[in-house]
């Protein structure tokens, strides 16, 4: 049944930037302080009071729009959302309308293995509300308004998704970008990210159907939850020969369904007018270039040059990329002449990964250098220690600032590669083992394993494996 | 012009009793009546460039205002928060 | 003669020169006040005990020779919708009845700065809400001259206190003619300055594109030593103007010679009085007699301006009287249900009548399919009066025209008729909507002995020859009138 309709959704990402105070005051944006401890007469909203834009928030609006391919309005202005709620002192949003700084970008996602681009309406910037208090003991509502203030982006998308797994893909490409330009935390479970989304299905070849908004969703996974829940449902009432209403809905996470919140009749005015307590934005042509240039290589475009210039499977490129300072070692290895990347990618995303998660240390904080990694793992690739030597190694780089070759010698790591001495090691262990021997010649191709490990036993380890097995086989 | 009362107080938030209703009617529509007379302008509303807003320097500074201070003025207060009527979505 | 009846430039010699004390002049306001205040209801609030300190610390500052802003010592009142630390600050509504704001207003704060002695906080139209000071929520201020009438709005309170010396100066706002309407029903000099030239932080909005704090004073040097204290950029403030301000005290002169007025055919039409018409011309002929160049000028959509002004400041008062709902400061119900109950009784009421009708219309015209047809269209119509402004300014410096098109009427005569009451800014609104600055100096009297105004409106940050103008007429008639009381 599902087969036979497409499904189309549109997000809306809106994001907490990182900055030291907040959007139109100068309290200080943190989370989790005491409750009402980060508020001024400004962001509660008294009266007589007035915003002044931070310059930060601009700044970043403007870098994630050029992060998304966007016409930069350098320049725009603010306009206010009217609307009542204990959470919003002044009574409305400080916002922006029909001129938003950023409009008119895509980004390129990776589903599936293929790449795809979807569009970006619009990015513009906002304050957040506050925080409402509940408990069961108190037949009331407390109002935190701590959070009043906190700049926000929102970033509309176009609907330009086709399935959960696009969403899903989205979503993580635009944290990751957040993350990369380090204008946000993206903290899910402190709300720093959060989506509303836009989903409606029609059949193939048909105009898009109806669509519903499910507002305020906090985690990645609960979006595509909800996209699937509200898919399914549309489907099932259209199937049923039923209307999709246009309505706002809340998704509950916690029992897997949505709930109409209001329907596209009761829709909320929300009479957004231009801000009068506020002049126009206008952003020097030059800044607005200054910014473009300012920005890193973003990690769509660097996990597609891993699995382009470098081979590495897209997943294993996406780990790596998705954590900027594995990214960072990852790059500087390379640069320093590592010319095993594949091998570096697994020893990032295996040993490395282990020691930071273990450590929970930066890998930079460790003494290991690129350089370092780079000469380890020539070694490994060369076959001059092996993998096993290597973890060895790594574990004393890690804290003591030595020499690889003087830990090698000391610990006697290094594999024999004398075809002689090998050849001795073989002939011992084969003269030991005659029953082997003939098994082998039995056609019991098992029995070589066994032989091979042999030798490598009486070599304590540190025979090449390979050039040993080859020096079995030709013995037998 | 038919202006419905009711639908304004609510997105106002006001509540007018209905003895009041047609004096605020007649009231809005004397003043709806003379705003209508403005004259069509096929002009378009410009953003003032030639008067930039000065930003704001991203610089915290925190202390200025004791909680105590900031909620003297709340009618009902409880645990640091002003109190409202129970509010779930 | 008391010194509660002196000017404020005087009164400032006076002190410097040690021939009286700040606490002999504050203590005479105070008993001016004593012996008047029964009948003019300027004050919602007086603060004695702090004035007397503030005059007392003036005293000592001056005994021990330190050099003091002109300003210091003199008694001065504020506007109630001027926030001040520590003094409950009403807007006159029953709303802020007890709200008392944890931060000062930047132009109160200046005011102090330069140690002026604030008496009080005065009455006013309800949230600046109205043209007679009839909509203040606790008591309805009279006019000096004719204590049946009113004082004019929504600054009346500071306008009838200035000009029965219950005050030497006064601070107020004016958002389509709240200082300059009630200066000149109450026979006062009150300037309305450029929108940005005095910051608006701690200013209760009404509409907020308009607001502008400016000042009252007897006569047009203390008009000039007032706002000189207030100007100035406020970091606070993203609408207040970085610019120098030369000392408008300082550059005071009568000479006017060669100065270009011009007269708007616009602002002498209907609904203007004719004794209005009669006195402003003959004040402008006075003003030529002095040397100034009268020129006949047309600003074409002024009859359209009263209009524009209802709906943006309506549509902005709708959004910046929101926040009045019961949950962080000022007045909750008593008893309610759930949040929307809360909301809509405490804000039914909270709000005056005045109040409640502009927050509807605001609502209006931003509404859902009537922003285009109402908003909009005001916002291009004050684009284009604002044009029609700044070419009349390529051939004149000054423009003249009646601040009130009537003299004071009588308390309740127009407060149940919403338009006859607009009426009375017909004169001042554009003067908002374009920014500009412009006094209001009494100009004559009517045959009842009710002072009119005459409105000199200058181009932007050209407050200096605004003045100059004022200044000229007045010598030229030798001074204003007090009220007999």
């Amino acid at each position: 049944m599902v087969d036979n309709y497409e499904v189309v959704v549109g997000l809306e990402v809106h994001a907490e930037l990182n900055t030291e105070s907040k959007i139109y005051c100068s309290c200080k944006n943190a989370f989790g302080l005491e409750v009402n401890t980060q508020v001024c007469p400004i962001c509660m909203g008294m009266p007589g009071t007035l915003p002044t834009l931070n310059e930060k928030v601009v700044d970043y609006a403007i870098k994630m729009g050029h992060a998304l391919n966007c016409k930069i309005n350098r320049i725009c202005k603010q306009d206010r959302k009217n609307y009542f709620y204990p959470d919003l002192p002044k009574a409305y949003q400080i916002s922006q309308a029909d001129v938003p700084l950023c409009e008119n970008g895509y980004v390129n996602i990776y589903v599936n293995g293929k790449e795809k681009k979807i569009g970006v309406t619009r990015i513009h910037i906002e304050e957040d509300a506050g925080k409402l208090l509940h408990s069961d003991k108190f037949d009331g509502s407390l109002v935190d308004f701590n959070r009043c203030g906190v700049p926000l982006i929102e970033i509309v998308s176009e609907p330009d998704m086709r399935s959960s797994e696009e969403a899903k893909a989205y979503l993580e490409t635009i944290k990751s970008i957040l993350l990369y330009i380090g204008i946000s935390d993206c903290k899910m479970q402190e709300g720093s990210i959060r989506c509303d989304v836009n989903v409606s299905v029609h059949k193939p070849g048909e105009p898009f159907g109806t669509r519903c908004e499910m507002k305020n969703i906090n985690s990645f996974s609960g979006a595509v939850r909800g996209i699937e829940y509200e898919t399914k449902r549309q489907i099932e009432i259209l199937e049923n020969g039923g209307k999709v209403t246009q309505e706002t809905r809340r998704w509950d996470d916690a029992n897997g369904v949505s709930i109409s919140m209001r329907t596209k009749e009761d829709a909320q005015d929300y009479r957004y007018f231009p801000e009068p307590d506020l002049l126009t934005i206008v952003v020097d042509e030059e800044r607005v270039k200054a910014l473009k240039e300012s920005l890193p290589e973003l990690p769509n475009v660097k996990t597609m040059r891993y699995v382009n210039d470098f081979g590495l499977n897209y997943n294993d490129a996406a780990m790596i990329v998705d954590v900027p300072e594995k990214a960072r070692l990852f790059d500087e290895t390379i640069a320093a002449g590592c010319k095993a990347p594949k091998l570096l990618s697994n020893w990032i995303l295996g040993d490395i990964s282990k020691y930071m998660n273990e450590t929970g240390k930066s890998i930079y904080s460790s003494l290991l250098t690129p350089q370092k990694l780079s000469t380890l793992l020539t070694y490994i690739n060369d076959g001059k220690i092996s993998t096993a030597a290597g973890k060895t190694v790594f574990d004393i780089i890690v804290s003591e600032d030595r020499g690889i070759d003087e830990i090698i010698a000391e610990k006697s790591l290094a594999q024999v590669s004398d075809t002689a001495a090998l050849e001795k090691i073989a002939d011992e262990v084969l003269a030991l083992n005659e029953k082997s021997v003939a098994d082998y010649k039995n056609g019991k191709t098992n029995a070589l394993g066994y032989l091979v490990g042999q030798c490598m036993k009486a070599s304590k380890g540190k025979a090449n494996p390979s050039l040993m097995k080859e020096i079995v086989l030709k013995k037998l | 012009m038919d202006i419905d009362i009711l639908h304004i107080a609510k997105l106002s938030r006001l509540k007018i009793d209905d003895s009041e209703i047609e004096s605020f009617e007649k009231d809005m529509k004397n003043i709806i009546d003379m705003v209508e007379k403005m004259p069509e302008i096929n002009e378009h509303l410009v953003l003032d460039a030639d008067h930039p807003m000065k930003l704001r320097e991203d610089k915290a500074v925190s202390g200025k205002f004791s909680r105590q201070e900031l909620m003297s003025n709340a009618p009902q207060v409880k645990a640091g928060c002003v109190v409202v009527p129970k509010t779930v979505d | 003669m008391e010194l509660f009846e002196y000017k404020a430039y005087e009164l400032s010699n006076m002190l410097k020169e040690k021939k009286i004390s700040s606490v002999e002049l504050t203590e005479s306001v105070f008993n001016r006040i004593d012996s008047v205040e029964d009948k003019i209801e300027a004050y919602v609030t007086l603060d004695r005990e702090n004035a007397l300190k503030t005059a007392a610390e003036v005293d000592r500052k001056i005994a021990t020779g330190d050099t003091l802003s002109l300003i210091a010592g003199i008694p001065t009142a504020v506007k109630d919708n001027i926030s001040t630390k520590g003094l409950r600050t009403t807007c006159s509504s029953k709303m802020l009845e007890n709200y008392v704001p944890p931060f000062d207003a930047k132009a109160a704060e200046m005011l102090q700065a330069s140690d002026a002695v604030l008496i009080g906080k005065t009455n006013m139209d309800e949230f600046a809400m109205g043209s007679s000071t009839e909509t203040s929520y606790f008591k309805k201020t009279k006019n000096p001259f004719d204590t049946s009438r009113v004082p004019g709005g929504s600054s009346g309170g500071s306008a009838a206190a200035v000009s029965s010396g219950e005050a030497v100066l006064a601070l107020g706002s004016d958002t389509g003619g709240s200082i300059r309407q009630p200066a000149a029903l109450c026979g006062v000099v009150g300037l309305k300055p450029t929108y940005g030239r005095v910051s608006r932080y701690g200013l209760i909005a009404y509409a907020s594109s308009l607001d502008q704090i400016g000042s009252f004073g007897r006569c047009v040097k203390d008009i000039a030593m007032l706002t000189d204290v207030i100007s100035g950029h406020d970091s606070m403030d993203a609408t207040s103007v970085n610019t120098e301000h030369p000392s408008l005290y300082e550059n005071l002169t009568d000479n006017i010679k060669g100065l270009r007025i011009g007269v708007p055919d616009e602002y002498f039409g209907k609904g203007v009085d004719d004794d209005v018409k009669e006195s402003v011309m003959k004040a402008v002929k006075e003003l030529e007699k002095n040397g100034a160049v009268i020129k006949e000028i047309s600003l074409p959509s002024t009859d359209y301006a009263l209009s524009a002004y209802y709906i943006i400041a309506s549509a902005e008062a709708s959004s910046n009287l929101a926040r009045f709902d019961g949950v962080k400061y000022g007045y909750r119900t008593e008893s309610y249900g759930s949040l929307t109950e809360m909301y809509e009784k405490t804000r039914s009421e909270g709000f005056g009548d005045e109040v409640k009708r502009r927050i509807m219309l605001g609502t209006f015209v931003l509404s859902s399919g009537f922003y285009d047809a109402y908003y909009k269209k005001a916002k291009l119509l004050q684009q284009r009066i604002q044009n029609e402004f700044s070419n009349a300014y390529k051939d004149v410096d000054i423009i003249a025209t009646p601040t009130s098109p009537f003299a004071a009427f009588k308390i309740g005569e127009n407060i149940g008729d919403p338009l006859k009451m607009y009426s009375a800014d017909i004169c001042t609104v554009t003067v908002n909507i374009a920014g500009l600055p412009a006094v209001s100096v009494p100009c004559g009297y009517n045959a009842q002995g009710l002072p009119f105004g005459l409105q000199l409106i200058g181009d932007k940050f050209c407050e200096q020859k605004v003045l100059n103008t004022a200044y000229a007429y007045e010598n030229a008639v030798g001074g204003f009138r007090s009220p007999s009381l």
